[in-house]
């Protein structure tokens, strides 16, 4: 209480700007196919205490969460649609509610361009497939909520985030997609 | 007078109206019983009571009571006494329903569904002798017609669950007369369309993007199976197609999981066991009052405390049930703090309430809800994590609320709002401020104090109605016929209502507003530091061997139901997760539907 009760509440001027930006990095890293990057999406998360729940279930760590983001699911695309935040006074943190949406890459391929097709004899498996682009599906709905040091503010990412809670919260009929 | 008044006469016009009714229904392959077993067997079962059993050939035929109940026997059209699948047929109506197509069509449907397989049956039509003899080959027009028709009829016949079709040996030069099969049954997993005169691809075009669960097609015998194309035709109109003409085409774990999320959606998630029934309570009470009367609320904001609204007016795609399509934030726009739409940062930082006083002016301007926490817990989701920064705990909630009332304080008329009052002047329309229902999400910083909670932070996010994607579509009845849970038994409602408990009567009355309003210690304060995976998980026993890719996806919740499950039904870890999946992971649905079903269990199924 004593923490919480300390403090002033900062209103500074770009705060939001930079937030909106941060959170727009967040979504950037979770678009990124490249597995080079992940180190990089890495660093923005407490390696402490960093929280991960994504549908409601809970990550053991940050590494296990995004390999399992890499491996185990298909590119996506995230365009932000909403965030409010408030800096909460005495925690030098600062919790954001984000809505976003989401739409994958339907196409039957993984991050890494492979699909489930067996192949039926040598003369296909060779022949090279074009860059294929993503075939994107149909939007679902996400909210998120972030917790993230004031640290931001003054350009310090390191280790950032101590809270990431990322839920579907609506489905499109038409998508090839499971989430439950 | 032919003596309306004598009671015997009422009673033989009674008899005579109910054998006008009754129906006389068919069964066969009862082989391996008498017909005295079978009907012992039947009215056991079904619970339906069959009369004057006669065997005509390879039938036993029989009577019941009306339609109604003639209907129910049908659900239990291969159903095993003996060895063998019984399969149920309505004959006729005493009353001459049947001369009507529809029923004729519908006996059919009945006659040719297997409910155990669930495959509906419709190969060679031509040489059924029954269809034949009604002159629905007599003429190409009826032919044509009858298609449709029948599958119309099947996709409505909630019994009738079907996974397989067949459509063999029909004739068929294209599938033109058969393109509604995408519409009655969109679910379908296995086609078969062998022995067909099937050439060209353009036809089948019409199911591309449809059949998104096909798994296997078989083709054999149709002309278009000699293209160089077909193969990888056939993988592009059917995106989940598995097994082609009896080949295996797709690598089918490598399928799920391109099109699967491994973390699949759930509806709860509580980093601790004992925050669930504490932040339960805390929302649902809050949403009570903020229901009823919001200044109750107020207590719970400190001079620091912040809340803010933020409009996501972004459309959801009209494929996502329910959606509103056309929805209005009229009332909300003007305090929405969606720092990706508005701009000015002056706009921003006014937006922001801070303190009792201002939150208070804030509450007054959203317009009166209603939330249906209690009546309809599946529609909301909830997660509550830790906050160690602020010793506290962070509670989001997602669902809908119906507006009922427009604000107490209109917005645009506030006085002291000095830059809204330009902003409204061109073209604003009273259609922005239609009540409807809408989604939101609610995120809540909770920081418990000595005797109740402070709110330190509320930030609500407002968007378009849409019904949640949490909710399953198979929380619609199923007929399930293999499951250990018997499909009565299950009611699909029940699945882990958290907030059914009626709110404790702390509050509902005048309670006193004091921040301990919210009921006496709402939010233990909790070690915070509590680890995500670790200390929360309850003792598991040995027995309950879960694989541990089962085991991380599930909550502690989830854990210690299973645990529980386990113990009580002594089923092993497999049938145990089974059943509390089947059950949507309410105790209470498992245990009943573990009983119901407990004579049909194999042996294998409980710890050995």
């Amino acid at each position: 209480m004593s923490r919480y009760s300390s403090g002033s509440t900062n209103t500074g001027s770009n705060h939001s700007q930079i937030t909106e930006l941060f959170v727009k990095k967040i979504l950037a890293h979770l678009d990124d196919t490249d597995p080079q990057k992940l180190n990089q999406f890495l660093t923005l998360f407490n390696p402490n205490n960093g929280k991960i729940v994504f549908n409601a279930a809970p990550f053991a760590n940050l590494s296990l969460f995004l390999q399992t983001w890499q491996t185990q699911v298909v590119q996506t695309q995230h365009a932000l649609t909403a965030i409010d935040y408030h800096v909460i006074p005495g925690s030098q943190t600062l919790i954001c509610n984000v809505n976003c949406k989401v739409r994958f890459d339907e196409s039957g391929r993984d991050k890494m361009g492979l699909d489930a097709t067996v192949q039926q004899n040598q003369q296909q498996q060779n022949r090279n497939r074009p860059a294929s682009r993503p075939l994107w599906g149909t939007y679902f709905g996400v909210s998120l909520q972030l917790v993230i040091d004031e640290r931001i503010f003054a350009n310090d990412m390191n280790g950032v985030v101590s809270a990431f809670n990322y839920n579907m919260v609506y489905k499109p009929d038409d998508s090839l997609m499971r989430i439950l | 007078m032919n003596g309306y008044h004598n009671v015997n006469s009422i009673s033989a016009l009674a008899q005579q109206q109910s054998q006008q009714n009754r129906v006389k229904v068919g069964v066969r392959n009862w082989q391996n019983g008498s017909v005295q077993d079978l009907m012992n067997f039947l009215s056991r079962n079904t619970r339906i009571a069959m009369t004057d059993a006669n065997v005509e050939g390879p039938l036993v035929t029989g009577y019941v009571q009306n339609r109604t109940d003639a209907d129910a026997l049908m659900r239990w059209n291969g159903i095993r006494f003996a060895g063998q699948n019984l399969k149920i047929e309505i004959l006729e109506d005493s009353n001459g329903g049947t001369s009507n197509t529809i029923m004729l069509l519908k006996n059919f449907l009945y006659r040719r569904y297997n409910a155990q397989a669930k495959m509906l049956d419709l190969g060679n039509l031509h040489a059924d002798p029954d269809l034949v003899q009604k002159g629905l080959f007599s003429s190409i027009s009826t032919q044509s017609k009858m298609f449709p028709a029948l599958m119309k009829l099947a996709s409505k016949e909630p019994q009738m669950v079907v996974e397989s079709i067949n459509l063999s040996d029909n004739n068929l030069k294209d599938v033109s007369g058969i393109t509604t099969l995408a519409q009655s049954f969109p679910n379908l997993k296995n086609l078969c369309l062998a022995n067909n005169q099937i050439a060209r691809f353009r036809s089948l075009e019409v199911w591309k993007n449809k059949f998104k669960d096909l798994r296997e097609l078989l083709m054999t015998n149709n002309p278009i199976t000699n293209d160089k194309l077909y193969r990888s035709e056939m993988l592009r109109l059917f995106p989940k197609l598995v097994i082609l003409d009896s080949v295996i085409v797709r690598d089918e774990q490598k399928l799920n999981v391109i099109y699967s999320l491994p973390m699949k959606l759930q509806q709860f998630f509580f980093e601790t066991n004992d925050l669930g029934s504490s932040s339960t309570d805390f929302v649902a009470n809050f949403l009570n009052f903020w229901d009823s009367d919001r200044t109750q609320l107020l207590p719970l904001y400190t001079p620091q405390s912040q809340f803010s609204l933020s409009v996501d007016s972004s459309m959801p795609p009209s494929s996502v049930a329910d959606s509103d399509q056309n929805p209005s934030f009229g009332y909300y726009l003007s305090s929405s703090r969606n720092i990706s739409k508005v701009s000015s940062e002056k706009s921003i930082q006014q937006r922001l309430s801070l303190g009792p006083e201002t939150i208070n002016n804030a509450f007054k301007s959203i317009p009166r809800t209603k939330h249906h926490i209690q009546d309809r817990p599946n529609e909301y989701s909830m997660q509550v994590i830790s906050y160690p920064q602020v010793n506290g705990f962070i509670i989001t909630l997602h669902g809908f609320f119906e507006e009922t009332e427009k604000p107490e304080v209109d917005a645009y008329n506030k006085s002291n709002g000095p830059t809204r009052t330009r902003r409204f002047n061109h073209g604003h329309n009273t259609s922005n401020n239609r009540l409807s229902k809408k989604s939101f999400d609610r995120t809540w910083v909770i920081v418990p104090t000595g005797n109740g909670v402070v709110i330190a932070s509320d930030l609500l996010a407002i968007r378009p109605f849409t019904s949640a994607a949490w909710v399953l579509e198979s929380q619609q009845p199923v007929t399930n016929t293999s499951s250990i849970s018997n499909s009565s038994g299950v009611n699909p409602a029940a699945n882990t209502p958290p907030f059914a408990s009626p709110v404790p009567g702390a509050i509902g009355t005048a309670g006193a507003p004091t921040a301990g309003a919210l009921g006496t210690p709402v939010i233990q304060p909790n070690n915070p530091a509590m680890p995500l995976n670790g200390g929360a998980v309850p003792q598991i026993a040995p027995t309950l061997q879960l694989p541990p890719d089962v085991q991380s996806r599930l909550n502690p919740v989830q854990l210690e139901l299973l645990n529980k499950l386990h113990l009580e039904t002594k089923l092993n870890a497999e049938y145990t997760y089974i059943l509390a999946e089947q059950s949507g992971w309410n105790y209470e649905v498992a245990i009943k539907g573990f009983q119901s079903s407990l004579n049909n269990l194999p042996r294998e199924a409980f710890i050995q």
